[in-house]
């Protein structure tokens, strides 16, 4: 029996490893774009960003993970992992993908982090208007409910984007 | 309690969803990789609707070439031109182009390559396919370049049998833009001005349209096929010298070059073809960074898809897609600018034809008056130069738009060159008694044929005797080896300039 036990482990330990290879885990501790296209259903939101002005100024995580401490961008890093994994493993993602409310939050966040200076002006007067239940949305809108295209541009279905030639058109 | 159990059962645990996932992660890469993947279009397919299965758009656009189905006889509207080409196949019968759908079509309809009998009888080399077909880069790998250059042209007529299409631009591996002329390759090379190591994309997109739209002569090379000598006629670019007129005209003569003689001046011609690349470098749009892709298949959208409109044609169809991609103004306008453009050319073109012509029919009683090659020489000299900077102005696609100021200084040239001839004539002439001459009357197709004694009847006898006997055994033949597509001749209408 304890050959049995110490032969599971090992094959335990062989299985992971191949594991940690095939899944390219420990590419998620980058911050490099590409790391995001490991799997094939970001490629219509890598290729748009690429064509983007925002493409020499902001990578994904600058935008989607928050900036606030290292803490809270490590533990957003991991819940959105689980939650991709978990849906890029049993398919429960349709060809037009949603920002979750927590991602929208963050990307708000970090919309007039960089821009602070161009709607600092806004934000102080919205302050005067504002009647929103959500706070943590300025205004009652969102930067992109007017800037639409910006940066993934309108057209974001799976199947159906320009400039995504590594997804299947037809 | 015993340890070894416990860990034998949670490494069990832990493998099952371990093993799981991995399978999956294989699983989604394998898909992945299908659907990334170029399709499989095999190797030397030269059918353009194999291709169109898995480029449905690029495909449709492409068979809408088909609806530039026009035929507008030049030698109508311009008679003079029969008598300039008096003794070469062009005074025979010459069309403007049609779309790219029936490139391969009007080459085999058109009276210039004749009536073949069998494989072997003229009047034309194989040289002639070389633009029309994907088949030509299929055959030269098969037979290699020499032997696809050596023969007539009725020696490939069953193999020959699918016009333009993806297969002359494009790799069937990779779908990237390829050259499959190696002849543009060398032209290249000897003009030094574009390594071919140095080609970008956007000097593909316009490469692979200068593989055929560009100047060239058939070059005799000989060369041994085990042991047996034999001619090719290889298609060359005389671009060693430069791309404008004069430095091609000084490459032909250094080497001592002729298209034919001509049958009533007796004057060592020159024909030119299309030097449409060669203007186009010149002009505006060029030296900006377009490449002929860029005005002539525009990107189009459908739906979220992006792709390159495959309708070659003039962009004038189409001019909110492409002049005002970058230029203000509106569509009437750039209308009305063109329209002048090629009015200004069309009217110096008009009295280089007339010039020319007259020189030829005045050099033609010269001679019958006696005179001698000493007293020619220099005047034929003159109408060799002059309608080779006519024909180099205006046989291509579009030179008056693309190089307005080239065009207009080439004819200008070719003018001076023929009242040259017409002057030095004039003296010959006048020593044998004849300064008075005036040549026959060439103001219709019909008179000018007759003056260069064109048995224009005839030949279509003969072609159409072609088109019902070797033509239809092309045809069963290609389709027997499988290579031809009927989609390729589906509806098509017999239009010439003659039926």
């Amino acid at each position: 029996m304890k050959y049995l036990a110490i032969f599971s482990v090992v094959v335990v330990v062989g299985v992971f490893a191949n594991l940690v290879n095939e899944s390219k885990m420990l590419s998620y501790l980058s911050s490099d774009p590409k790391v995001c296209v490991n799997c094939h259903p970001m490629i219509t939101h890598y290729e748009t960003w690429q064509h983007s002005s925002h493409r020499d100024r902001a990578t994904c995580i600058d935008c989607h993970l928050p900036r606030d401490t290292f803490v809270n961008k490590m533990l957003a890093k991991a819940r959105d992992g689980y939650h991709h994994s978990v849906a890029m493993t049993f398919k429960t993602y349709g060809y037009n993908l949603r920002i979750s409310a927590d991602a929208a939050k963050r990307i708000q966040d970090n919309c007039i982090s960089c821009h602070r200076e161009n709607v600092s002006q806004m934000l102080a007067n919205s302050a005067l208007y504002e009647k929103v239940e959500d706070s943590g949305v300025q205004m009652g809108r969102r930067c992109w409910q007017c800037h639409r295209d910006v940066p993934h541009g309108t057209m974001r279905n799976l199947t159906a984007t320009q400039n995504n030639f590594s997804v299947k058109v037809f | 309690m015993k340890k070894s159990p416990i860990v034998f059962t949670l490494s069990v645990l832990a493998l099952a969803p371990m093993v799981l996932l991995t399978m999956s992660i294989k699983e989604n890469k394998a898909e992945q990789q299908a659907i990334g993947a170029v399709p499989v279009i095999k190797e030397n397919e030269t059918r353009a609707s194999e291709w169109g299965k898995h480029y449905p758009r690029q495909y449709d656009t492409y068979m809408q070439t088909r609806k530039s189905d026009e035929i507008a006889d030049v030698l109508k509207q311009d008679p003079a031109l029969v008598v300039m080409w008096a003794g070469y196949a062009f005074s025979k019968d010459y069309n403007k182009p049609r779309g790219h759908y029936y490139a391969l079509e009007d080459n085999i309809n058109t009276l210039r390559t004749g009536a073949p009998v069998d494989g072997k009888t003229g009047p034309l080399p194989t040289a002639c396919w070389t633009c029309k077909s994907p088949d030509v880069p299929r055959l030269i790998k098969r037979d290699g370049e020499m032997e696809f250059f050596t023969g007539k042209w009725a020696k490939y007529g069953d193999e020959i049998v699918n016009p333009i299409g993806c297969g002359d631009c494009h790799d069937s591996s990779t779908m990237k833009l390829t050259l499959t002329r190696d002849y543009l390759k060398r032209g290249l090379e000897a003009e030094g001005r574009l390594k071919t190591a140095d080609v970008t994309h956007q000097d593909m997109r316009s490469l692979v349209c200068a593989q055929c739209h560009a100047e060239y002569y058939f070059k005799k090379t000989e060369w041994d096929d085990k042991g047996e000598k034999k001619t090719a006629m290889v298609v060359t670019f005389p671009w060693k010298n430069g791309l404008s007129a004069e430095n091609m005209e000084a490459y032909y003569d250094d080497y001592n070059f002729s298209d034919w003689t001509h049958q009533m001046s007796k004057t060592p011609m020159l024909k030119a073809q299309h030097p449409d690349y060669e203007t186009f470098v010149t002009g505006v749009h060029y030296r900006n960074g377009l490449s002929c892709a860029d005005c002539h298949m525009p990107y189009v959208r459908e739906g979220g898809v992006k792709y390159s409109n495959h309708k070659i044609g003039s962009p004038l169809d189409n001019i909110a897609n492409t002049c005002l991609n970058c230029h203000k103004g509106t569509e009437k306008e750039f209308r009305e600018t063109v329209e002048k453009k090629l009015a200004r050319k069309n009217e110096l073109a008009k009295m280089a034809t007339d010039v020319l012509a007259q020189a030829h029919l005045e050099a033609a009683k010269a001679w019958e008056l006696g005179a001698t090659e000493e007293e020619m020489k220099l005047a034929l000299q003159d109408i060799r130069h002059g309608q080779w900077r006519w024909d180099y102005a205006v046989a291509g696609h579009g030179a008056f738009f693309h190089a307005p100021e080239e065009t207009l200084r080439v004819l200008a040239g070719a003018i001076n060159k023929g009242q040259d001839a017409r002057l030095k004539l004039r003296i010959v002439l006048a020593k044998y008694n004849a300064a008075d001459y005036v040549g026959p009357d060439f103001s219709t197709k019909e008179k000018a044929q007759a003056i260069i004694g064109l048995p224009f009847e005839k030949l279509i006898e003969e072609k159409k005797t072609f088109l019902n006997t070797l033509r239809q055994e092309w045809i069963k033949q290609s389709e027997a080896k499988g290579l031809y597509d009927p989609a390729t001749r589906k509806d098509m209408v017999l239009k010439t300039s003659y039926n």
